[in-house]
């Protein structure tokens, strides 16, 4: 396992933004928020929260979080 | 999740549940294992995709072997159903300046944009998967016009000793998430029921021409019915 965190910095390697840029939600392909403080990828529509775990975004529906409202 | 009332899948076809178990089983083993196997078509492959396009997308990319075949004339995206496979993938990928970057997805379902990819490579993906025509479909969403899908694969022998022989380790081979019982064919009727779709070639490979590469192109221009 390679530590990559210093405890003062909360992400060494940030998502590409251009990368970002050509994320869609897997269910309904809607664009995507990045949430940097929570290190998520937020879907409106469908009401998801998809996590990023050392720089990887998880992009699966039965890994993401559920939003409220 | 979506009713792929359109893929009738063979009762063989297995589960995506089976094939998260079976690679975190496979994670620590599989370089050792498939590098010296599948070196051959793996080099080939991407030869033949850096030659293809620059913006290349990866399925399956498992432990990121292939990551290295490429180099600054492309960027490279890699995505994988399992977290430890993408996990050596990301240790790989440190200092590999033209690999842009991984993610967990799941190949019937892509997380990007149609007509995002050049090239969208998927060596030793298609077998495996549950809904293979489903992932296909994927594949050539996000392969954008004038681009071309490439896959590697190990196809059902159809004739002679090895046709006996794989059938017969077969329902062994599938319990591991290894299916070597998949006929051509199947890929045949895909490619002739998706407008746009064309066979360009299928190239043989390794020892007795076992992984077959074959080449799907999209036409470039819009679809009919677009």
């Amino acid at each position: 396992m390679t530590d990559q965190h210093a405890p003062s910095r909360p992400e060494p390697r940030g998502i590409d933004p251009k990368f970002l840029a050509l994320l869609v939600c897997p269910v309904t392909r809607a664009a995507l928020d990045y949430d940097a403080v929570h290190q998520e990828l937020v879907s409106r529509a469908a009401k998801l929260a998809y996590p990023i775990r050392d720089g990887i975004p998880i992009l699966l529906e039965g890994e993401a979080r559920r939003l409220e409202g | 999740m979506t009713d792929l009332a359109s893929s009738p899948a063979a009762s063989s076809d297995p589960s995506t549940a089976v094939m998260t178990r079976a690679y975190r089983f496979w994670a620590p083993l599989y370089d050792a294992v498939c590098e010296p196997i599948f070196l051959a078509a793996r080099l080939q492959a991407a030869g033949i995709a850096r030659r293809s396009g620059r913006r290349i997308l990866e399925i399956g990319v498992g432990t990121g072997l292939s990551l290295g075949d490429y180099d600054d004339g492309n960027e490279v995206t890699g995505i994988d159903l399992s977290p430890e496979m993408i996990a050596r993938a990301r240790e790989r990928a440190r200092a590999l300046a033209h690999v842009r970057t991984l993610a967990l997805m799941d190949a019937h379902d892509l997380a990007f944009e149609d007509q995002t990819f050049d090239v969208v490579v998927a060596q030793f993906v298609i077998t495996l998967v549950q809904h293979p025509e489903r992932v296909l479909d994927e594949a050539f969403r996000v392969t954008a016009p004038g681009g071309t899908i490439i896959l590697v694969n190990h196809f059902r022998s159809e004739h002679g000793l090895a046709a006996g022989f794989e059938r017969l380790v077969a329902p062994l081979a599938h319990r591991v998430g290894l299916r070597p019982d998949f006929p051509f064919p199947r890929i045949a009727a895909w490619i002739a029921a998706t407008p746009g779709a064309s066979l360009l070639a299928r190239d043989d490979t390794g020892p007795l021409g076992s992984f077959p590469i074959v080449r799907i192109g999209r036409r470039a221009g819009p679809l009919q019915g677009e």
